[in-house]
Parts: C-alpha cells; structure tokens; sequence
C-alpha cells in the first residue's frame, strides 16, 4: 500500500543558495594548492577536476528535487488531481521540467570545458577555462531560481496537507457552506475543526478519524460547495469536488433545512458532480477505476432540526428533498440493495442538541461496510481468508467430559466487580513507593507457599561439602526415616530371637567344658600372637646396606653358635626363606 | 476478559510469561509493571510467580502446564525448581524432564485435558505429558508448523491457531481438542500466536500491538465476555472481511 507523507520532501533551496552551497563545497572539497611549475597534464588534471566534481554536486542536489516532488501522474488521482487543483499542474511540471532542464545544460556545459580544458597549455589558461566553466553553471542555476521558490512555496503547502489515505474507509461530509458539516465532524471524531457561524469556514480538507463496529474511519470534512456551473468554482470547492470524484467513500450530503433560502437552492443536483451513470466527470476522461465500484453509499442528512423538524418545511422544499431522496436511493438499488429498503438514506439530526448524530453516523458506517464487503466478496483475495471466517466447532469423539476450570474466587469477584473494586496494591505501587525500577527490588522468596511462614527466608544452599544438595533433596524423607526405623526395629526384635537359641543356659556341662577350653584356646593363641608381633616388630634386623661383604650369613651364624655349644639348626631354619623350590615341573 | 500489555517494549508477551487455570510464571524484568499487570489481574485467585528457567526470561517458551503440572527443561537449575516448588501448590505437580527439544513451550501445546505436541518429541516425554500434565497427547502440525506450542493458543473453552490453518485442519484439531477454534492473529497480524497471547478460562494477556479486531476475536472465541464464537460468523464477520481482505 502506498503511503502518501509529502513531510519528507527536503528544503529547495533558492537559486543563490544553491550557487553557494556547490562552490564553497568544491572549495573544501578539491585540492587547493597549485603551482606554476607542475607538468601541464598535472596543471589539466587539478583544473578538470574541479570542473567535474562541481557539475557532480549541482547534478546530485537538482535530481534531489526532481524525485522527491510527487509525479502527478503516477499517483494516486485523488492526490494528483488536488495537487492539480491547489497547484496547477503546467506550473508545477514546467517548474520540475526547467530544474531537468538546467540538470542536462550544466552535465553538457562540464562535458566541453572539460573537453576544452585538454588542450589548455598554461596554467593561465586551464585557471580561465576553469572560472568560466563554474560561472556558466551558476548562471544556469540563477535562472532557474523563480522556479525554485515555486517549488519551496508548494513543498511547505504540501507539507500542511493533511494526510488522507485514499484506500480505506472514508466518510465525506459535504455540500453546501454552512450548513454544520465541520460541527458534524467535531462531534464524531476529535479532530477539533474550527466552527464559525459564517461561510467558507472551512477552507481545505481536514481528517478526523472515528471508531465503529472494530473499525476505524476515516472522516473528511470538506469546505463547502456553492450552486454554481463548474467552471466557476474557486479552488476552495474544487477541494470537495476532488475529493468527491475519487474517493471512494460514503457521501453525506448536510442540508439546512432551518434556513428557507438555503434549502430552495438545492436546485443544484448532485448529478452535476456524478454524471448519468453515476461516474464522476473527472473520472470520465481518466476511467481507471470500474464503473460499478463507483457506487457511492449517498445519505441525505438534514440538520439543525433543533429549529425547525423535517415535517415543518414548506411543501416545495419538501417536494425537493424527496427529489434528492428519490436520487440517493438509487445508490441503494445500485448495490443490489433492496428496493424500498430506504433505511438510512434520509436521516434528520441536530448537531446542537445531539439528536441523531449518532444514528447518521452509524448508518453512514453500515452502508459503507456493507458496500465494500460486497465488492470484496467478489475479489479473489477473498479464498484465501475464508478460513478466518470460519469457526470451528467440535463434534464429540468420547463421552468423556472436559470441563473448563474456573476457580469460584474469579467468579464471586466477577459479581463482586459490578458492586466496588478494590484496588489491590500491587507489586509496582510498592516499585513506586521504593524509589522506582531499578531501585527497588521485589523478594522473590515473598509468595512462598511453605508449610512454616519462616522458613520462607532460609537459604537455600546449591553445593554443600562438594555434594549438589538437590540430589540429597527428599520431601518424603521423615516418612522414608520411620520406615527405616520401623523395619530396623523389626529386624531387632528378629534378632533378639535368634541370640535366644545360642544362650549358654542350654549348653550340656560337657559343652561347657569344651566351650570354655575353646574361648581359652582362642584368647591365649590371640596372646601369643599378639606377643610374637610385638617381637617381630622389635626384633634386630641388618639392612642390606651394612651387609656389603655378605659376612652376615646364616653359615656364619651357625659357624659361632656351634662355637658357643648351641645347636644352630633351629635358628637356621628360621632365617631361611621358606619359599617353596620350584620342582621344575612342566605342566 | 483481554488484558494489553507490554514486557519491556516487547509485545510478545506469551514468550515472558506462562498462564495456566492453577499458576501464572512471570518472568523478571527490569520494573515490575509487567508482573503488577498480571497481579492485579489473578493474585487473588491463583498465584503469580516470578521465575526465570535456566537463567533466561523467555520462559513461556521453556516450559509447560496446566493445573496439573509444570514441566520444565533440563536447562533448569536446581534453585529455579526449588523457587517454583516452593512457590506452587501442592497439587501441581512440578517436573523436569530430560528432553532434547528443551524449549517445551515451542514444542507443545495444551490446556487441562489435551495436549498437541510436536512430531519428533521422545516417547518418554509423551509418556510424562501424559502422567504428569493428565493430559491425552496428539502428535500434530499447526498450518504445516511443528512447532505447535508458537503457533497456537487454547484454553478448555476455546482456541486460536496459526491464521493459515484450511478449514478442515481446523475442524480436525477442532475435534481433537474439543473445542471450538478460529484461525486468527494477534499482535497486528503476528502469526505466532503462542508468543503475543496467554490464556487461561477466564482471562487473557496480548501484546498491546493487538488491533481491536484481534481482540474482539480473542474474547469472543475464548468467552472471555458474554460474546459466543458464534459472534465471530456473525456480527464481527463484515469487520473481519474488510480488515483482512
């Protein structure tokens, strides 16, 4: 969708500006310093340079404007006819056709002086060549100036425009001058438009924009319209009649049906604007759009009844609104409406006392809605939404039931909501109360649901004695300990029946005998091994190191213990290894 | 009835809060007018929890629920579980789960009696969706999308799905899920719906991108106001064909 924003058109500057603006950058821009001495090509090269780089800047700073202005016959017709209108198109394409034309002239005055510059032979030379090159690009320039201050006067007004999108849907206020178009506007939408007792208050469109059914409208109040041939009319009704002509919307046509002089010019019939077939006359010559969408959903509206009702006005007037009543109904019928079906086609109100504002309002918005969905239900856009009109509804595939969940608390608060609210006091008014966001800092640990209120701040440990303390996390820990005890209890009490079997009250006395040899046997071997350890332990031993000669020998033993008269072999014996002597044996 | 609202400039608020019938998961942001929103709103009824899963905000993404259970991704940290478990009550039971796909929310969809998940999801996981949500799961796509927990939304009493879901993909799901659903948008023609809406049986939290169209829509297929789904063929259908068309 084209987006029509004419604020972004940047500055025009005015011819001497411009002028300013090129050189001083070519100043800064490009090499200053030259000398005599340098080479010749040197001395061309600096010069053409210069040449070149200003014809690039006026190059860029005119196609700036040449594209950032609207092209009138690329947009929309509303646009370009208002433009047309506000502007006058010649004007405004010969000032846009000059600034191309003085684009071209100065690429063709830089293409011969740079051409002339190469066979420049002095320093003087190139410098003279270079001066009337950037003077012939200005002049071009300053002559176009007139066409530039054009252009700046028509980019601030276009900047004030107000911003209509052509495509969506619009209500257009319209008719005669004064007659509460602009109040009308004022009481349905906030768009605050000036409203004075006189005519031609309004002097271009405005936009306001209102709210029905989940939709937004766009409303546009025009200026009025005088009963006078089409030729005559100044640029102020030419608003409302471009406006009229391409925007497809639904019109409502305001009368004053207070004043007698106002309601006898109604002669004035609104098929002066839409010719026989309902075509607009501009649309005639340029008929982009299909007839059959040119179908305006028109509403007569006749206010100010506060002063005088419909019933009241004289018959001829009343023959004359029957006459527009019986035109606008053909718009119904247009749309494959039903014929006699005249609802909202002829509304009263009063925009002083509110009466009906809101009916003529709503019957504006209906017959709109109800025109496009009709011309869209035709375009083939439309399969592919099909399925979001579409509400799907389950059909039973078990008897189980599945019911929502709503807890009673919401339900009471609900009924609740009609009689007072309460206003919670929530975590931000807290927030606010504590210095505001990033100052205060909400507990997390507050909402805890705990079976103790204070353990709501214990700490939490994540690693203890290098263990993930989540691992050893059991809820049902106390339960599983009482299990624990209860089946070691059990096992205790098995226990104690066995001990029961092995007391020594039902041992023989020749048991007992035994018994008490074996316990005596067995503590005196723990005795004597207990001692043989302590020996070992304390036993002198010759470590290796102090044996080098090997002197210390069992033979040597033996040798002088024989000596002394002692039997050695016991003592030999017990130093020998007793490692079993392989028998040499294959397997 | 619809809330709009906003998570620190961001109108995906489905990605930073998780609503179920039992408990709300909010996550932690910089001021507390996101979580004030959803405490004025439920914290008398059910309770509202900030949280975040595994370090991150996006937590209606990581994890799913409904009154019966929370399952959350093995991303989770042991005092994040420890928090939610301290702060939900009993009856919900809470559940980390070994899960490749860890961003369960993306990954399934459900309300207290259905679930939709997605195709490649492990059979252990089914199995505890099933056990600990109580839930029946269906293996499904949304408009040809895997991703069923992105691209839908659904309470007991109604749903929304991707708005490229055909009509009998509609009544399919429709008829596995046993209630009505519309194909729909929210956040100014976002698709994703799970990621601008939350949604319980009784209240609903958009992004406030949410045009009044889409919210209108949402109310009335969630029954969140006396409107009926109905409403939607209905009185809304000529504001819907000239919105969308």
């Amino acid at each position: 969708m084209v987006q029509y924003n004419f604020k972004k058109i940047t500055v025009v500057p005015n011819g001497k500006d411009i002028v300013d603006i090129i050189l001083s950058r070519t100043q800064r821009q490009t090499p200053t310093v030259v000398h005599k001495g340098y080479s010749i090509t040197r001395l061309r090269r600096f010069y053409t340079r210069k040449v070149k780089y200003t014809q690039q800047n006026f190059f860029e700073k005119l196609s700036t404007i040449i594209d950032e202005f609207p092209r009138l016959d690329d947009i929309h017709p509303f646009y370009g006819d208002l433009l047309h209108v506000l502007y006058n198109k010649d004007h405004y394409k010969l000032a846009l056709g000059q600034i191309n034309t003085a684009r071209n002239l100065i690429s063709k005055i830089a293409k011969d002086y740079v051409k002339l510059l190469k066979y420049g032979d002095s320093l003087y030379c190139c410098k003279s060549l270079e001066v009337a090159a950037l003077g012939r690009m200005c002049t071009v320039v300053k002559r176009i100036g007139p066409s530039l201050a054009y252009l700046e006067q028509i980019r601030q007004h276009m900047a004030r425009l107000p911003s209509i999108d052509p495509n969506t849907r619009t209500i257009l206020i319209c008719w005669y001058p004064n007659v509460g178009k602009s109040s009308f506007m004022n009481k349905i939408t906030r768009a605050d438009v000036d409203v004075q007792p006189y005519a031609f208050t309004t002097k271009s469109l405005f936009v306001g924009h209102t709210d029905y059914k989940y939709l937004r409208y766009q409303v546009i109040d025009t200026p009025g319209i005088l009963d006078r041939p089409f030729e005559d009319h100044n640029i102020i009704e030419m608003c409302s009649i471009t406006a009229l002509a391409h925007l497809r919307s639904a019109v409502l046509f305001f009368l004053d049906i207070s004043g007698s002089e106002i309601v006898t010019s109604f002669k004035f019939v609104w098929f002066d604007i839409l010719d026989e077939n309902g075509l607009p006359f501009i649309e005639k010559t340029a008929n982009r759009l299909s007839p059959e969408s040119m179908f305006y959903p028109l509403i007569i509206v006749c206010n100010k009844t506060d002063l005088q009702p419909l019933d009241g006005i004289s018959e001829e007037d009343k023959k004359l609104v029957m006459e527009m009543k019986a035109e606008a109904m053909k718009t119904v019928m247009g749309q494959g409406g039903e014929v006699g079906d005249d609802e909202g086609v002829l509304l009263t109100m009063s925009t002083l006392n509110e009466e009906g504002v809101a009916a003529v309002k709503n019957a504006a918005c209906d017959r709109l809605l109800n025109q496009r969905v009709e011309l869209k239900m035709k375009t083939k856009k439309i399969n592919d939404c099909l399925n979001r009109f579409h509400v799907a509804i389950p059909k039973p595939r078990d008897q189980k039931e599945r019911p929502p969940c709503i807890p009673q608390a919401v339900l009471e608060a609900k009924a609740k909501q009609a009689a007072e609210k309460e206003r919670r006091k929530t975590e931000k008014d807290l927030e606010d109360e504590n210095g505001g966001a990033g100052v205060y800092s909400a507990s997390l640990k507050k909402n805890y649901i705990l079976a103790n209120e204070e353990w709501k701040d214990d700490v939490m440990p994540e690693i203890l004695d290098g263990h993930n303390v989540y691992d050893f996390v059991d809820p049902d820990i106390l339960l599983r300990l009482e299990e624990l005890e209860r089946e070691e209890g059990l096992r205790e009490e098995e226990e104690e029946d066995d001990d029961f079997e092995m007391d020594g009250k039902e041992l023989t006395p020749e048991e007992k005998e035994a018994l008490a040899e074996i316990r005596k046997k067995k503590s005196l071997l723990i005795q004597q091994h207990r001692i043989k350890k302590r020996t070992a332990e304390s036993r002198p031993s010759v470590s290796r190191k102090f044996d080098k000669d090997k002197k210390f020998t069992t033979k040597r033993m033996g040798r002088q213990l024989s000596s002394l008269g002692l039997d050695p072999s016991m003592a030999i014996d017990r130093a020998r290894s007793k490692s079993r002597v392989a028998k040499g044996e294959v397997c | 009835m619809a809330t709009r609202l906003m998570f620190e400039n961001s109108c995906e608020v489905g990605v930073f809060s998780k609503l179920t019938n039992a408990f709300c998961l909010v996550a932690i942001g910089g001021s507390e007018s996101f979580y004030s929103t959803f405490e004025a709103e439920l914290a008398d009824v059910i309770p509202v929890v900030k949280t975040s899963i595994g370090g991150n905000r996006i937590i209606g993404r990581l994890c799913v629920g409904n009154k019966n259970g929370l399952l959350l991704p093995h991303t989770t940290t042991d005092q994040e579980l420890q928090h939610l478990r301290n702060s939900l009550p009993d009856q919900v039971v809470v559940q980390r789960i070994e899960e490749r796909l860890s961003a369960l929310g993306n990954c399934i969809a459900c309300n207290d009696h259905v679930a939709l998940a997605h195709t490649d999801l492990d059979r252990e996981t089914e199995e505890i969706i099933a056990d600990v949500l109580g839930v029946e799961v269906f293996r499904q796509t949304i408009a040809g999308n895997i991703l069923v927990g992105s691209y839908c939304s659904f309470s007991n009493r109604g749903g929304l799905v991707h708005p490229h879901t055909s009509i009998e993909d509609l009544d399919e799901l429709s008829t596995l899920l046993q209630v009505p659903l519309v194909a729909g948008t929210v956040n100014r023609g976002s698709e994703v719906i799970g990621a601008g809406l939350t949604v319980n049986d009784w209240t609903a939290f958009c992004g406030s991108d949410t045009t009044a169209t889409e919210l209108s829509v949402i109310e009335s297929v969630f029954k969140l106001r006396e409107a009926q789904p109905n409403a939607i063929v209905d009185e809304m259908r000529k504001s819907l064909i000239d919105s969308f068309v």
